[in-house]
Formats: structure tokens, sequence, C-alpha cells
């Protein structure tokens, strides 16, 4: 019974993590019709970003994460402007090629500037728990959980209270209806894209934390954010949050009672299993 | 921070030139050619190959060749990045061999690869020597033209198993986790038996996919089973995510042992203090005891490396090293660049080499004691060989917070 509730534990902690590391991804799979296959990627740049932070200016990983998100903004802003933009109204086949493009671009990049060497970010506490009853809780864990928590009810809460949000979310829905009430596509579909890295970048830094980082982490982190957007729906953060705690979940479960072997098993089965049963996601369509 | 497409583009293709090897130079003589990991998730591997292979050649060349019937030839390297693609590989050795008409084969990193790999080299009846694969399966398939420097998968973790009978209140359970591909698969197949047979109590045996990046909940069943002793075939990756994930479960068995990473300078790097206690194994240290022919010795090799290449060589570089001397002492001996008369020179092969005695067995894989090492106090200490006991093992392992 201690193993069955230390392992779910394990399972609701990891999915807070790949609940923001989808965020970004579902946000501009949304909004603008792009699946960004260079999403992973972009997680990747995030990681490194913060283990640099850490490593050189001695910056604490949750600290330097609001860093890491303004570099990684800004990123996204301008590969947006500069580059999707160029492409928004292409076919999505079209997207799917430039973003994947993009990937393979970013990942070798990221092997000539930081090599492929493994890098991981280590604070002091590291290797600090929490004593739950019969349950340790890592506390890097703990912490990630937490801002994924505190993310993921940010960004819903910005996407239904905030002017900002609205104007994201009615783009979503009918752009044309957007622009006749004075929403600038452009710079608006920038301003997502560049919100989606953010998230994206700031993921990265929860993930050097607890795992570790090189050039070649992103095609794994792309499939399973893909898997966690299915399943939890596109257009509502908490959809996202469900989604990634269910996978979180599952893979443990699977882990203890089936093997580990079958881990991407059953998490691609879900997949399918949802795009028959609820193609909108787990909560389905909120508006 | 705007990155315009021309840019991105820009340095894509500068990327491609930098990563292109200078293209062999026709005039040279015997051109050996090899398909390796540069670029992809194995890239950090691969390089050993790649460096040790072109340390050896410069070398060898430096000393003034090969010599074939009186005459000095001299040594060139054909050399390819696979993007850690199996596939490409394939594809890279097929053009290895029919269109750049390459004299010999040299191997790229692990077992999946040197599997696939070893068919072109069978097909087209040109040997290959790899130092990267070590499962049992590439050599059980009763080919010719492929040999091996790296000791048999199937006994990675003998030396192991027969220290921890040796310590002092030796560990009694035993949790065997391994990874899904064909070396791993391999040394799980040869350790459950050693394990059986020294009398220890296998408590799990489970298999694990490939690219699992979180191990808590095995590491949990580790806990709550009271597992002694932990054994993990898998790639250096997964490793640094088990001892992460320990680390941050406070979960420490009495030893941890490691196929990978241990002997490597980057795991130690990376993990930083929290690599101390893990114990591995290496069939190779730099050590001056291994005489060798062009570098005098194995430390005088490693030395040599590391100042042109600016990191520490492990196993994986040693064995490469030794494949291009396997292949050159081939050539002289066979008198020629006959692809056959090579290939029965090869496995007749005897000779003192850096990285230890270069002899194949019938099937062409090596067969080389591991040592068990571990790492204390962010060093590399070898704890035990066939002799027994060398440098005193930290044993059990301290808890966490106790460290």
């Amino acid at each position: 019974m201690d193993l069955l509730a230390q392992v779910l534990a394990n399972g609701i902690l990891l999915g807070g993590l790949y609940a923001v590391m989808a965020l970004g991804l579902a946000l501009v799979w949304g909004v603008l019709n792009i699946v960004n296959l260079a999403h992973g990627s972009f997680i990747m740049l995030g990681a490194y970003c913060s283990w640099h932070l850490f490593h050189y200016l001695h910056v604490d990983p949750f600290l330097g994460l609001p860093i890491t998100a303004v570099v990684m903004f800004a990123l996204g802003y301008g590969v947006q402007r500069g580059l999707l933009n160029l492409i928004v109204r292409a076919p999505m086949f079209n997207t799917l090629l430039l973003t994947f493009g993009l990937d393979v671009v970013l990942t070798y990049l990221a092997q000539l500037a930081f090599s492929a060497d493994f890098r991981a970010i280590n604070p002091g506490y590291a290797g600090s728990q929490v004593h739950w009853g019969p349950m340790v809780l890592p506390l890097v864990r703990l912490g990630a959980f937490a801002v994924a928590l505190a993310l993921t009810v940010g960004m819903w809460l910005f996407l239904l209270h905030t002017r900002l949000g609205r104007a994201i979310r009615a783009t979503a829905q009918n752009l044309v209806a957007a622009r006749l009430h004075g929403v600038e596509p452009r710079h608006l579909y920038a301003l997502t894209f560049a919100i989606g890295i953010a998230l994206a970048g700031t993921a990265g830094g929860l993930y050097g934390t607890v795992s570790q980082i090189n050039p070649y982490i992103g095609a794994s982190l792309t499939l399973k954010s893909f898997a966690i957007a299915i399943i939890g729906g596109l257009d509502n953060p908490l959809g996202v949050l469900v989604g990634g705690l269910f996978l979180g979940v599952v893979e443990a479960l699977t882990t203890l009672y089936v093997g580990p072997t079958f881990v991407d098993v059953a998490s691609f089965g879900i997949l399918a299993l949802v795009l028959i049963v609820r193609p909108t996601g787990l909560l389905g369509r909120t508006t | 921070m705007q990155l315009k497409p021309s840019l991105l583009l820009s340095s894509f293709f500068a990327a491609i030139v930098a990563m292109t090897p200078a293209a062999a130079a026709l005039a040279q003589d015997i051109v050996l050619g090899a398909s390796v990991q540069l670029t992809g998730p194995v890239a950090n591997t691969g390089r050993y190959y790649r460096d040790a292979y072109q340390m050896a050649i410069d070398k060898i060349n430096a000393d003034g060749g090969v010599k074939v019937d009186g005459k000095a030839h001299k040594l060139a390297l054909k050399l390819y990045d696979n993007q850690s693609d199996v596939n490409l590989s394939v594809r890279q050795y097929t053009q290895l061999v029919t269109q750049d008409k390459v004299n010999l084969l040299l191997g790229g990193f692990a077992s999946n690869f040197q599997l696939a790999d070893s068919v072109v080299s069978e097909k087209y009846k040109i040997p290959m020597v790899q130092g990267g694969g070590a499962s049992n399966e590439i050599f059980s398939r009763g080919f010719k033209y492929i040999f091996g420097t790296l000791a048999p998968a199937s006994n990675y973790f003998g030396s192991t198993i027969q220290m921890m009978k040796a310590l002092k209140d030796p560990p009694k359970s035993v949790a065997l986790l391994y990874a899904d591909d064909s070396f791993d698969v391999s040394t799980a197949d040869g350790t459950r038996a050693l394990l059986k047979s020294a009398g220890f109590n296998l408590v799990m045996d489970e298999r694990y996919s490939s690219n699992t990046s979180d191990f808590s909940t095995l590491l949990s069943q580790v806990k709550a089973k009271n597992v002694d002793a932990v054994l993990v075939a898998g790639h250096e990756t997964e490793i640094l995510n088990f001892v992460r994930n320990a680390k941050s479960l406070a979960i420490a068995p009495k030893l941890y042992s490691f196929t990978v990473g241990v002997p490597s300078e980057d795991f130690r790097k990376a993990l930083g203090k929290d690599a101390d206690y893990a114990f591995g194994m290496t069939a190779w240290l730099p050590e001056a005891s291994l005489k060798d022919r062009w570098f005098g010795d194995a430390e005088q090799f490693a030395k040599a490396y590391k100042a042109k290449y600016g990191y520490d060589p492990d196993y994986h570089a040693a064995s490469g090293a030794a494949d291009v001397e396997a292949l050159v002492m081939a050539i002289e001996k066979a008198g020629s660049l006959n692809p056959q008369k090579v290939r029965d020179a090869l496995a007749s092969s005897q000779f003192d080499s850096l990285y230890g005695p270069i002899a194949f067995a019938a099937n062409g894989q090596i067969n080389l004691p591991q040592l068990v090492i571990q790492v204390q106090n962010g060093q590399v200490a070898e704890v035990y060989n066939a002799k027994g006991f060398v440098t005193p093992p930290k044993y059990p392992m301290p808890a966490w917070n106790a460290r």
C-alpha cells in the first residue's frame, strides 16, 4: 500500500512537469493552428538557459525561471515574426515542415554551441525531501509541481479575464470577427507564440533540475507534449494540466503493474483512445 | 534576439561544413572507412571513435606508415556522420564499400549499429574491426568479417558479481534493470545466469524502454523490496537520470553498478559529487604496463589524447585505437591489402596494444576481463580485478544525507 501511495505521488509530481511542457504547445496549436514540432527544442534551449544561469552566475534554478522565460519570450517573438509568420496562412503541412526544419536546426546549433555533453542543474537542495506519511516527496519535484500549478492556473485566468487573453481566445475562435473588433493578428500571433515559447523555456528550466540536458532531449519531449495536448484538449490550460497528471499517473502505474517496457504502449494507447472517444480532450470544450 | 531565417540558414550550412570531415586524400594508399555518431543522441560517445581513429592513424603515419611488401603506405580515414541513425549508418557503409572503395572498415559505437553494419561487411567480404559493440548477438551469427574489441556483454557484470561475493557483509538481494536494446538485453541475459550461479537472490528483474527518463517508480520498488545491490544495464542518459532520481528520493542501496557512464569524464562532470560511490566496469585503464608499438604505453596514449582533444579517453577510445592497430598489424602480417587475406590475418591476431592483448576468438570477439571501478571523491578508482581487491571499495554506500 505504501508503495502504491509512493508510486502515485511520483506519477502526480511528474505529471505536473509534463503539464508545463505541454502548455505552450497546446496554446500555440490552439490559437495559431501550428503544431510546433520544434517545441521540444525550445524546452531544451530553456534548459540550457537555466543551466548557464545556474552554472556561471549561480542563479537558483527556480529564481532563474523568470529570466529564462523572458529570454525565451523574446526568442519566440522573433521566430514568429521572422519565420513562422511567413507561412501562417499556408496549409498545415507547410507549418509542419517548417517547424520540423527549425527543430533540426536548433538541435544542431545547440550541439555546436553546447557540445553533446550531458548537463544537469544540481542545486544544493536537490537531495532534500519532504516526508508525508509513508511518502517521500523530492523537494525539487514539489517545486516544479508548484510552478506547474501556478502557471496553469495563471494561464487559465489570463485567458479568461485579461483583455489580451480574451483577444487571443477570440482569434482562436474566429479570426474575422476578432479583426472586426480591432485585434491585430500579426502582433497577437507573435505574442501568443512568444508566450508559448516562454512556457516551453520555463518547462526546460524545471526539466533540467529533475533530469539531464543534452541537445537531443527535444524530440521525445515534443512527442510527450503532443500526447498530453491531445489527451487534455487544446482550448483550456486546465485540460492540459489534467492531461499531464493523467499521463504521469498512467506511466507510473504501468511501470509498477505491467512493466517499464510498456510505458509508451500505455501512453500512446490512451492517446489513440482519446482521439477516438473524446477528440476534444478529456475535459472537452469549455466555452 | 531576432533570428532571421537567413542567419539560421547560414549557420546551418556552416554546421554542415564543420561536421564534414576533410575528404580523404586520394593519393594515400590505404583508406579505412567508418560511420560514426558525430551528432545525435549518442554523439558524446561517438566522438571517442572519431578522435581515437584519427589519432592512431596520425601516429602510425608519423611512424612511417604501414609496410606492405617492403613498401610504406600511408593510412587515411574516410569518416561519415551517421547522426546516431542505424539506417543511415548501413547506407553509409554500403557507400563506403561500393562507391568510396575503401580498403577496410572500422566500426562506430553501440551494438545495435554493429549488428546492422556487420551485415554490409559480411555481404561485401570486407573485414570490419569495431570497438563499439559488445552484444553477443553480433558474434553469434557465424559471420566471418566482423571483429570486435569490446569484451562480451554477457560478462560485463561478471567481475562485479565476483567482487560482491568477496565483500564484507555481502549484498543478498539484487535488482537487475536493463534497457530493451541488443547490448543491454545481452548483458542482462548473461548477468541473470551469473547471479544465479553465484547464489544471489534476484528480487527485481525489469526491462525498461530505452528512452525512459524517469526512474522514480522503479526506485520506489527498489526501496520497497529492500534491495541491497542494483545492477543497471543502460545508456548514459538513463544512468544519469537514475542517479539523480535516487538522490531526489533519498534511496541508497548498499551498492549500485552501471554498465556505462562511470569510466567517462562527462558522466562525473554532469553529476559532480553525486557520482561518488557508483560502481562500474572497464576493460581498460590508462596504465603504463600496457605496452604499445606506436604509443609506447597506455598512459602515454591517454596523455597525448587528452592533450590533443581536451578530454580524457575511456575504454571506448582505447578500443577504437586498438581497432586501427589490429587492422594495420593484420595488413602487415598478410603482406597484402586483399580483404580475404587481411581477414585471415586478423583472425590469428596476437599482439600487445595500449588496450591490452589483442586476440580474437573464433566468433570474432575479443575476451578481456572487466576491472571493477568506483567513483571515489570524483576520481575513478580500480577496486577489483582478477587477482582481488586493489583500492578498498567504499561499501556500503552511505545514505544521501550522510555524504
